[in-house]
């Protein structure tokens, strides 16, 4: 089994086509469909710090293992206990008793995948802050799981912006977890929206080719395999020359617009069909609505444009996505390659949708799609090239693919969210009370924590059972985080009262306690929102488009497992 | 209450004792789990479980490991490979806590004669982990029928769901008609004129597989029905020709002489130039070009399909072969499966991690889309097309199983009473709510959670009443479990139509007695074919009562003593003692009969006691326990006075009945027509009946379930 061997090496080597698909291949088969090849060669490069080797830690880290990431820290200076034995898998069950939490739990994790690079580190967290700085930087991510608010606050004051940062908090069957970076672009968005067809704003060849069709005349079977697109085209062109009252070319402008004209459009569609059962016209007619949705650059697509206009390149990655940007903001203004609609066009994709057709018929549709997708990306790349930036073929395509669903996001500074403020939280305590109490619950408890008046689950520190000693510590806790909560918010802010004492509760019951279902779960989502990062495919949780100045959005995912939710706060 | 008796060291279960309470905390460690699948669900569902306070799992799964479950099946490593799941999953899990007992069972789930509804009633919750439709049905119609709470679940890609499942109170999984997997295509379209490349792909991974490589089958009868279905004569009659030539090519692959040329040559050129003979049939359509071997070698037939490829960011199977390439693969591939079948395999079928298979389906489609001019596949896109690969990833998995258990524990909380709330912890406990839970892609809400809908009303499965009789087929007959059931009160037997079903295939029912036809009643069940693990259903012919399934048991070993009385009357009190029968143990207390829903919304408030409800007896000496009547949908004891209300309509029975289907269609026994004349038309209705005492029903069900590729592989 070569595991180990680079994705990179296992991609290029292509040999007889007969051998057996690599080991490796064949072991991330299932994920490879997902994200590619390109994202697992991300992943496979990306180096990760986790701190400290907690159960939930641990179930993030499981994540990441297992799907092949290049190399991972864990740091901790504490040594495993009794309770971690009983609630983390991936130590040596009682064995691991009073040895370092940091290296059993490594040892765990290498086991489940030869081809990661796993180290343990059981330096004290506050003493690499103070004294290897660079080294903290060095990492692509850090993840920190439910770690003591003043040395959160200087890591992520560190970090900030280049090494990203996952802080994760839980207690029970609550938690919180958020991504701290100043902008994340995705041009592999896996959108579920498709690029535009340009059904109304029709390319000369296709027009001209929905035009020449003898509809009336042509041998029946090729009449029911006409594709729905050529259809509505002709449909389209015939309605306009209709409504100008011209023979010749319409001026190519207009659309059913009333709900009047819409029928009568579709009903026009029905009327061209020839015989009763012809599906390649019943799916013109169910698809006529693409007639009078007006192609268009999306709005948050045209915000870029501003946003990369104004912003400086700062690194050289974000340098060619500008210069990308920049070159699609000057094809959106003139493209050549479509003489009657030279502006507001993205460049047209070769991708069609499947479709009644006949084979023959969808072969020469695509090849009129691909010979003016070629055209105006020729275009593309002219303007491109005048940016002086180098970018490689294989990234003009997908962008250009992709250009429908670019997506740029921002995210904020953690000191910026920990805990916010007090305005933006005393209105978050209105628009989402509970999303609100849950980050505000734990943001008292980590400052609690820091100043050791909130004891960390240990077997000796409290009772086993609910005994008078129990209650009021617990009512205790309570008091203690409602006084906490108030330093945060304007003097005079109305507690959600039933949903405060809940929360409080929970806390209370357990500060820190990491419960299995929660860290599997968290353990996942949090796993998925870090791939999402490192391969730039498909879309994290954010604070909201990067392009957009509403501040609203905190980009704190807020987790209640008590009645099974999810929020974004 | 000290829980030392599951802890070993000090303060190992202090995290999940702190959040779930001592007491339900113990309650975890008495739970009979049963986890159905060992996959990637399954291996994330037995490390929670485990770290739950979890004692006694019971883990089943038929599969062995392979390469490409090692992304996201943690417990196992590349050391395991080929090992049985459920047997590495139990030992690895074991490991991290000696307390745990987890069995392990390396089985198909859905044998009906090990799992029937008895061997389901020994858990208090079943877990589905399972990635294909047809055995989550099973194990759902098992727990419902056996009155055992589940969560179902199901991932594919970044998406997921959770959905827990108590019979009669929740939807149960069939409840909402499930969307079918896989697509059918007509036979021409595979055989003689495909136009896209899957069905390429289908022809060479259904067709030339088993032609070549699988028993020898008539494959008259595909073309017998296709001919019924009224597709072209001509057309078939030539394919009859195609197919009886096969004879010859399997003998030559068989004798471990080198066949490929001679497979090569008869399917894509000497077929196709058959096909190019029939005229008529390319007035429409682009003719196909007869591939010819020698030709392909010398590099003709290439149009810069492979060799001027881009050099991007690619898996070595996502590169496109040559036509060169191509027929060099189909030719070491043929004789790689040669080389197997001369040696120790006698059949082989498909499997998409089964390379030589792979290989070969991908080269004969390739070259079959080459002669009918479709654009090619890359490996990579035949193994996605072929194997219905579902996207499968750790993180989504673990989600999942979180959620699982969540769920899990919400169901075995709210059986007893809430843990030591007191008014001093306000904390929730975690029983308040059942969610059907769904991972989403939107980002900005991950989760969606949903609060668990009631039955559906027309639900086929979940609102029938249960209950199960054990007894020795061959010594009980049809009318001692019937009658059995019903007791002596009314309606009388014959007011029921009484029909067979296996588990494993509800909707393929069997009829063995309606009112008119009565022949079966007082035959054995081994006579009339049905089993243990087998249901009776019993259903009402004027539709006023729910339908009663009965699941067949076997008697229990050490059933010296019997416990029950076949004649008993409803009404009887006290005086049912009679004499029993040794070979049949009814339930205690028998199942009540419910009127249908619709039935009592009809008659409004007009109800008025019939029969009185049965009254509770004295336990016999070997009851089933008062879990029999546990699914008793709707505990209204007032039965209608009216004796003959109008025609209600039925679900069950038919085999899934579109909801066009007239309502008299829906049910048989509302047809009135009189036997044995009423079988045609039964057959109509998409039921079987049974010829002769002879005919197996799980035949019938393997006919259905056979089918090829119409399983949704959601791992």
């Amino acid at each position: 089994m070569n595991d180990s061997q680079p994705l990179e090496t296992a991609t290029t080597s292509i040999q007889a086509p007969s051998g057996a698909p690599d080991a490796k291949t064949r072991r991330y088969d299932r994920q490879l469909r997902l994200w590619a090849a390109s994202g697992q060669a991300a992943l496979e490069s990306a180096r990760i710090l986790v701190i400290p080797a907690t159960a939930t830690a641990t179930s993030i880290l499981k994540n990441l293992v297992l799907p092949g990431l290049g190399h991972f820290t864990v740091m901790d200076d504490k040594a495993v206990t009794g309770a971690d034995a009983g609630n983390n898998f991936f130590l040596d069950g009682s064995k691991s008793i009073g040895k370092s939490r940091a290296e059993e739990a490594v040892k765990g994790l290498m086991e489940m995948n030869d081809g990661v690079e796993g180290v343990a580190d059981v330096r004290d967290i506050d003493e690499v802050l103070k004294n290897d700085q660079g080294w903290l930087k060095s990492f692509n991510i850090v993840v920190a799981h439910n770690v003591d608010s003043d040395v959160l606050d200087d890591l992520a004051a560190l970090l900030w912006p280049e090494t990203h940062l996952v802080v994760v908090n839980s207690a029970g069957f609550l938690a919180e977890f958020s991504v701290h970076y100043r902008e994340h672009q995705v041009i592999e968005s896996h959108s579920e929206t498709s690029a535009s067809l340009r059904i109304d704003q029709a390319f000369p060849a296709l027009l001209e080719y929905a035009m020449s069709l003898p509809l009336d005349t042509m041998d029946i079977t090729d009449h029911t395999h006409i594709p729905f697109p050529v259809i509505l085209v002709r449909a389209l062109e015939e309605w306009r020359r209709e409504r100008e009252q011209v023979t010749g070319p319409s001026s190519g402008i207009g659309s059913p617009r009333t709900s009047a004209e819409k029928k009568a459009f579709k009903e026009r569609i029905r009327a061209m069909m020839r015989k009763f059962d012809e599906e390649n016209f019943e799916e013109a007619e169910a698809q006529a609505f693409k007639c009078w949705t007006p192609t268009v650059v999306p709005s948050e697509v045209r915000e870029l444009f501003t946003l990369y206009s104004l912003s400086k390149p700062s690194s050289s990655t974000s340098s060619s996505f500008a210069a990308l940007i920049s070159a699609l903001s000057q094809f959106v203004q003139n493209n050549p390659a479509s003489p009657q609609y030279t502006s507001g066009l993205l460049p047209l994709t070769s991708s069609l949708p499947d479709m009644k057709s006949s084979t023959e018929e969808y072969v020469k549709l695509q090849k009129l799609y691909r010979a003016q997708s070629e055209k105006e990306k020729q275009v593309f790349k002219d303007y491109l090239s005048k940016r002086q930036v180098d970018v490689d073929d294989v990234t003009i395509d997908v962008f250009l693919k992709n250009s429908h669903a670019l997506k740029v996001l921002k995210g904020r500074e953690w000191k910026d969210i920990n805990p916010g403020s007090k305005e933006l939280l005393a209105d978050k305590l209105s628009t989402n009370p509970k999303e609100a109490a849950i980050h505000l619950a734990l943001a008292a408890a980590r400052k609690l924590r820091a100043q050791g008046v909130l004891p960390l689950l240990d077997p000796t520190s409290r009772p086993n059972n609910t005994s008078i000693k129990g209650i009021l510590d617990q009512n205790n806790l309570k008091d203690l985080l409602t006084a906490e909560v108030r330093t945060f918010l304007p003097p005079g802010t109305e507690l959600p009262e039933a949903d405060w004492s809940i929360i409080s509760g929970e806390i209370a019951r357990a500060p820190s306690a990491d419960l299995p279902t929660t860290a599997a779960f968290l353990g996942g989502l949090v796993a998925q929102e870090v791939i999402k990062m490192i391969t730039k495919q498909y879309i994290p949780i954010s604070a909201g488009n990067a392009a957009s100045t509403a501040n609203e959005r905190m980009g704190i995912c807020v987790i209640d497992l008590v009645e099974t939710w999810t929020g974004i706060l | 209450m000290p829980t030392t008796t599951t802890t070993t060291v000090a303060g190992r279960t202090k995290h999940a004792k702190a959040i779930l309470g001592d007491e339900l905390h113990k309650k975890l460690g008495e739970t009979k789990v049963l986890v159905v699948g060992a996959g990637g669900i399954g291996c994330e569902l037995i490390k929670t479980l485990v770290l739950s306070g979890f004692i006694d799992i019971t883990l089943l799964d038929l599969d062995t490991i392979d390469l490409s479950n090692l992304n996201r099946q943690f417990l196992f490593r590349t050391t395991h490979i080929k090992k049985p799941k459920s047997l590495i999953a139990a030992s690895v899990a074991s490991t991290f806590n000696p307390l745990v007992d987890i069995t392990p069972i390396q089985d198909n789930i859905m044998d009906s004669e090990k799992y029937h509804v008895d061997w389901f009633r020994g858990f208090d919750i079943v877990l589905n982990a399972l990635d294909n439709l047809e055995a989550r049905k099973y194990v759902g119609r098992m727990c419902v029928a056996g009155g055992v709470k589940m969560v179902e679940s199901g991932t594919a890609g970044y998406l997921g769901q959770v959905q827990p499942i108590v019979g009669g109170v929740t939807e149960c999984f069939e409840c909402m008609e499930k969307p079918k997997g896989g697509k059918t295509y007509p036979v021409c379209t595979i055989r003689s004129t495909p136009s896209l490349p899957i069905h390429c792909v289908v022809w060479s991974k259904s067709y030339l597989m088993g032609q070549l490589f699988g028993v020898d089958e008539d494959a008259g009868a595909e073309l017998d029905e296709a001919e019924k279905q009224g597709e072209n004569a001509e057309e078939i009659a030539n394919l009859r020709k195609e197919a009886e030539s096969f004879a010859q090519v399997r003998a030559a692959i068989r004798s471990g002489g080198p066949a490929a040329r001679m497979i090569f040559d008869k399917i894509f050129n000497t077929d196709i130039k058959r096909l190019l003979s029939m005229s008529d049939m390319w007035n429409h359509r682009a003719s196909p070009v007869p591939l010819d071997f020698d030709r392909i070698m010398q590099g003709e037939n290439e149009n810069g399909n492979g060799s001027k490829q881009k050099q991007t960011v690619a898996l070595k199977d996502q590169k496109k072969l040559t036509t060169k390439e191509n027929l060099e693969l189909f030719v070491s591939s043929v004789s790689a499966l040669s080389a197997r079948l001369s040696s120790t395999e006698t059949v082989i079928e498909f499997d998409k991690d089964d390379d030589d298979t792979l290989n070969f389906v991908t080269a004969a489609s390739n070259l079959r889309s080459l002669a009918y001019g479709i654009p090619q596949k890359t490996k990579w896109e035949v193994k996605e097309m072929a194997g219905n690969i579902i996207p499968a990833i750790a993180t989504t998995n673990a989600i999942i199983a979180g959620l699982i258990v969540l769920q899990g524990v919400n169901l075995i909380a709210s059986s007893f009473s809430p843990p030591t709330s007191t008014p001093t912890s306000p904390s929730p406990s975690p029983l308040s709510s059942l969610r059907n839970i769904h991972i989403q892609l939107k980002p900005s809400v991950p989760l969606s959670a949903i609060t668990t809908s009631r039955p559906n009303p027309a639900c086929g499965i979940c609102r029938d009443i249960y209950t199960v009789v054990r007894c020795d087929p061959l010594r009980a007959t049809l009318r001692d479990v019937v009658q059995g059931v019903l007791g002596l009160s009314p309606p009388p037997i014959s007011e029921f139509t009484i029909f067979a079903s296996s588990p494993s295939a509800p909707s393929a029912t069997r009829i063995l007695a309606d009112p008119d036809w009565e022949d079966n009643l007082d035959r054995t069940l081994g006579s009339v074919n049905v089993r243990c693990g087998m249901f009776v259903n019993v259903v009402h012919e004027e539709g006023v009562w729910e339908t009663i399934s009965v699941g067949i048991g076997g008697l229990p070993p050490d059933a010296g003593c019997y416990g029950g009385n076949a004649n008993r009357n409803r009404n009887a009190e006290g005086e049912g003692e009679g004499e029993g029968i040794p070979w049949l143990m009814l339930p205690d207390p028998l199942p009540r009969l419910v009127v249908r829903k619709e039935e009592k919304e009809k008659s409004g408030g007009t109800n008025t006691p019939l029969p009185p409800p049965p009254v509770e007896r004295a336990s016999l000496k070997r009851g089933l326990g008062e879990d029999d009547d546990i699914v008793v949908l709707d505990s209204n004891d007032n039965h209608s006075a009216d004796a003959h209300p109008p025609a209600a309509k039925r679900r069950k029975t038919s085999s899934n009945p579109p909801p066009s289907t007239p309502p008299e269609r829906q049910h048989p026994a509302r047809a009135g027509f009189s036997s044995p004349s009423k079988k045609r038309k039964l057959e109509e209705d998409g039921l079987v009946l049974m010829e002769s005492a002879e005919e197996l029903l799980d035949d019938i069900s393997e006919d259905i379930n056979g089918g090829e590729g119409d399983v949704i592989v959601i791992d």
